[in-house]
């Protein structure tokens, strides 16, 4: 559910951006990227059909379970974008959204290799285009970033803000995981444990706890973020941290 | 050798003045399973397997999208990389730790 809200975010986003974009190369880009985007809002709802959700109930399921620091995580972002701000933008866009997206699908990918290769799958293909949509937002905006050191304030702010939201979404979905990921352990006990060991940045994804899972997480997309945003000269800004 | 494998592995007059002159070693590079460029590319390019995992002389890892780049000559300061995957265009470095690393260019 949260997988089809965020795509859902970054295609609104992405559109967006295409008209706001400075120049033809960038416009051509974010045309492809919301292509991209359409694509895995595509099949991560169709995913939740396979999962049960009537067509019918799509919409409704959606505002029901969609959670409500991940909307106000994508209402930060669809702000710039409706402001016509195109460096805030990109940066919420494809630094951001997309660095959180692709170590969250990484993780998922690795969770998902042995027990339900499928999803595993279609994790791949979509990590796939992630890489292309961080790599523009940084070799876009590290150039463009150098010509208006004066928008560097009002982007820290933001992405002080996304952080927060983010690590709220993350509390609220790991605090109500624990049964399905109890409940994925035993079947993948059941079906052989000795080949679904699986270690992602330093934790056992087969022996850790939830709060070990979300710490490390939020450890490294929070880690990401001062990386990339360091690289093109936006000096991260730690979130307060969600009660 | 096309044009983007030339980017792969620069001419060695063009690496730092400090290196040792030694030539440098090459390499076969082999199918890695890499599915995200076209095929003629895939050798250069190979998933990162986590902890465990280790970098050849010939090889560099994205820090923008985490791919390993892979080139038939070791490298060495000051040779140009290209990831196909993101896009990125880079150069590579010696780190503080005396490791060999890809610094982005933009």
């Amino acid at each position: 559910m949260q997988l089809v809200a965020g795509e859902r975010c970054a295609l609104a986003a992405s559109s967006g951006l295409v008209n706001l974009a400075p120049d033809y190369p960038s416009k051509h880009f974010l045309a492809t990227q919301t292509l991209d985007e359409a694509r895995h809002v595509e099949i991560f709802t169709q995913r939740l059909f396979d999962l049960g959700v009537a067509k019918e109930d799509l919409e409704s399921t959606i505002d029901r379970y969609a959670n409500p620091n991940l909307v106000k995580f994508a209402e930060v972002l669809l702000e710039k974008v409706s402001d016509g701000d195109f460096i805030a933008g990109v940066v919420g866009q494809n630094i951001v959204l997309e660095g959180m997206a692709f170590t969250v699908f990484e993780l998922l990918e690795a969770t998902s290799r042995d027990l339900n290769p499928k999803f595993a799958q279609t994790l791949s293909g979509t990590i796939a285009d992630e890489r292309r949509h961080v790599g523009f937002g940084e070799n876009r905006i590290g150039s463009l970033i150098s010509e208006h050191p004066e928008k560097k304030p009002e982007i820290e702010k933001m992405q002080q803000e996304m952080s927060y939201y983010m690590l709220a979404t993350f509390a609220d979905v790991f605090s109500a995981s624990g049964e399905s990921i109890d409940e994925g352990r035993k079947l993948a006990a059941q079906q052989g444990a000795d080949s679904l060991s699986t270690e992602w940045h330093g934790a056992d994804l087969e022996t850790a706890t939830i709060e070990e899972i979300e710490g490390v997480l939020a450890d490294t997309v929070l880690g990401e973020f001062k990386n990339r945003l360091g690289r093109i000269g936006i000096e991260y800004q730690s979130p307060s941290v969600p009660a | 050798m096309s044009d983007i494998a030339q980017i792969h592995s620069t001419p060695d007059s063009e690496g730092s003045d400090a290196e040792p002159e030694e030539p440098r070693r090459r390499f076969e590079l082999e199918e890695t399973g890499f599915k995200e460029v076209p095929k003629r590319w895939r050798k250069f390019y190979r998933h990162w397997k986590g902890e465990g995992d280790s970098l050849g002389p010939n090889e560099v890892i994205c820090p923008v999208c985490k791919v390993v780049i892979r080139s038939t000559r070791e490298f060495r300061p000051g040779d140009r990389v290209y990831c196909m995957p993101c896009m990125s265009r880079m150069v590579v470095v010696r780190s503080d730790d005396g490791s060999l690393e890809a610094k982005v260019t933009y």
